[in-house]
């Protein structure tokens, strides 16, 4: 009992800090939504541990409800940082096209007629 | 009509030996460019007399195959025929580009690749030659299916004009080249493999680049 109040607490910070970024508007609100959704999803499984732990091993599982959880989060932050990666990627991709364009545009041009160009 | 030649020279703290690498390039194609990948040395600056290249610079260094595919867009923009990669360090012989883009002016190929293993005598480090080397051939066999190439992490290339158009180097870093023969392979061109000279000043690329090229490949698949 102790545990679950007192994790409800921290959440309930995180919650109020995540509001608070809002409002100074470090984060939009697609942002606010998904980590809202993310924290309130944690804290109804905090609330209903028990019935997690039932349906846990009412599927097989032999451990408990806690556990399946931390599995899950481990698979689900995988995930997210594959695509991380992926989308990573993609921005290098992006900024080697803008630094390409950039060095075309500004090219200093060395011809036969002497002296350096001023760039373009 | 005679085919314009431009020769692409990525260049990163080559200094010492960019300026040899010209002079001697100049005789064998119409066109150099030398795309300056963000060097912490002045590249740009010693090469600052020769009146006859473009200097492209990058402003933040992308890696080799970025400035391949720099010079290559540039290339393309300025109404080249052939367009052929050369590196900066001196690895090369220029006297051997007119074997190089040969296929190409006689319509025999579409893309040639510069072979360190056939016939000339190369000066390349044991382990790089008996190792690292047959690495790379296991994982272009694995990832892209293709086994008849000699080899096929050399740097010395030439394209017609069609097949750079349409092989968009998408790779930044050191896996451009796997990158070029699969998709030459892929777009059915043809392609032929020519003995060149490697003199080798220093290792090159070590096994952990492998490795990396092995991560950029696999990332790149994800990607498209």
């Amino acid at each position: 009992m102790f545990q679950q109040v007192l994790a409800l607490i921290i959440i309930a910070f995180f919650v109020a800090r995540l509001f608070w970024q809002k409002q100074k508007k470090h984060i939009g609100a697609s942002e606010l939504a998904f980590w809202l959704v993310f924290w309130i999803l944690a804290a109804l499984a905090i609330v209903f541990i028990k019935q997690i732990d039932i349906l846990v091993a009412s599927l097989g599982f032999s451990g408990t409800g806690i556990e399946i959880l931390f599995y899950l989060g481990v698979v689900i932050l995988f995930y997210f940082l594959f695509r991380f990666r992926l989308r990573l990627e993609k921005m290098e991709r992006d900024i080697t096209k803008i630094v390409r364009e950039i060095s075309i545009k500004n090219n200093s041009r060395f011809d036969s007629e002497g002296g350096r160009r001023e760039k373009k | 009509m005679k085919k314009k030649i431009f020769c692409i020279i990525p260049s990163f703290n080559e200094d010492k030996t960019i300026r040899e690498v010209v002079g001697a390039v100049k005789n064998y194609v119409d066109k150099i460019v030398v795309v300056d990948d963000a060097s912490d040395k002045d590249v740009r600056g010693v090469l600052s007399d020769m009146h006859f290249i473009t200097v492209l610079r990058h402003i933040v260094n992308r890696g080799q195959g970025a400035a391949l595919s720099t010079g290559t867009e540039y290339a393309l923009r300025q109404g080249a025929d052939i367009i052929v990669h050369f590196d900066g360090d001196g690895q090369f012989l220029a006297e051997e580009i007119k074997d190089v883009i040969a296929p190409i002016e006689l319509g025999e190929a579409d893309i040639v690749f510069g072979s360190r293993f056939l016939e000339k005598k190369s000066q390349i480090p044991w382990f790089k030659k008996n190792i690292i080397m047959p690495m790379a051939k296991i994982i272009i066999k694995v990832f892209f299916g293709i086994n008849n190439l000699t080899d096929p992490q050399s740097g010395f290339r030439a394209m017609s004009v069609e097949t750079a158009k349409k092989i968009n180097i998408e790779q930044d870093r050191m896996a451009h080249c796997s990158e070029i023969l699969f998709k030459a392979f892929r777009g059915n061109f043809r392609i032929k493999e020519v003995p060149t000279t490697a003199i080798y000043n220093n290792f090159g690329q070590k096994f952990s680049g492998g490795l990396k090229i092995i991560k950029e490949l696999i990332l790149g698949k994800l990607i498209n």
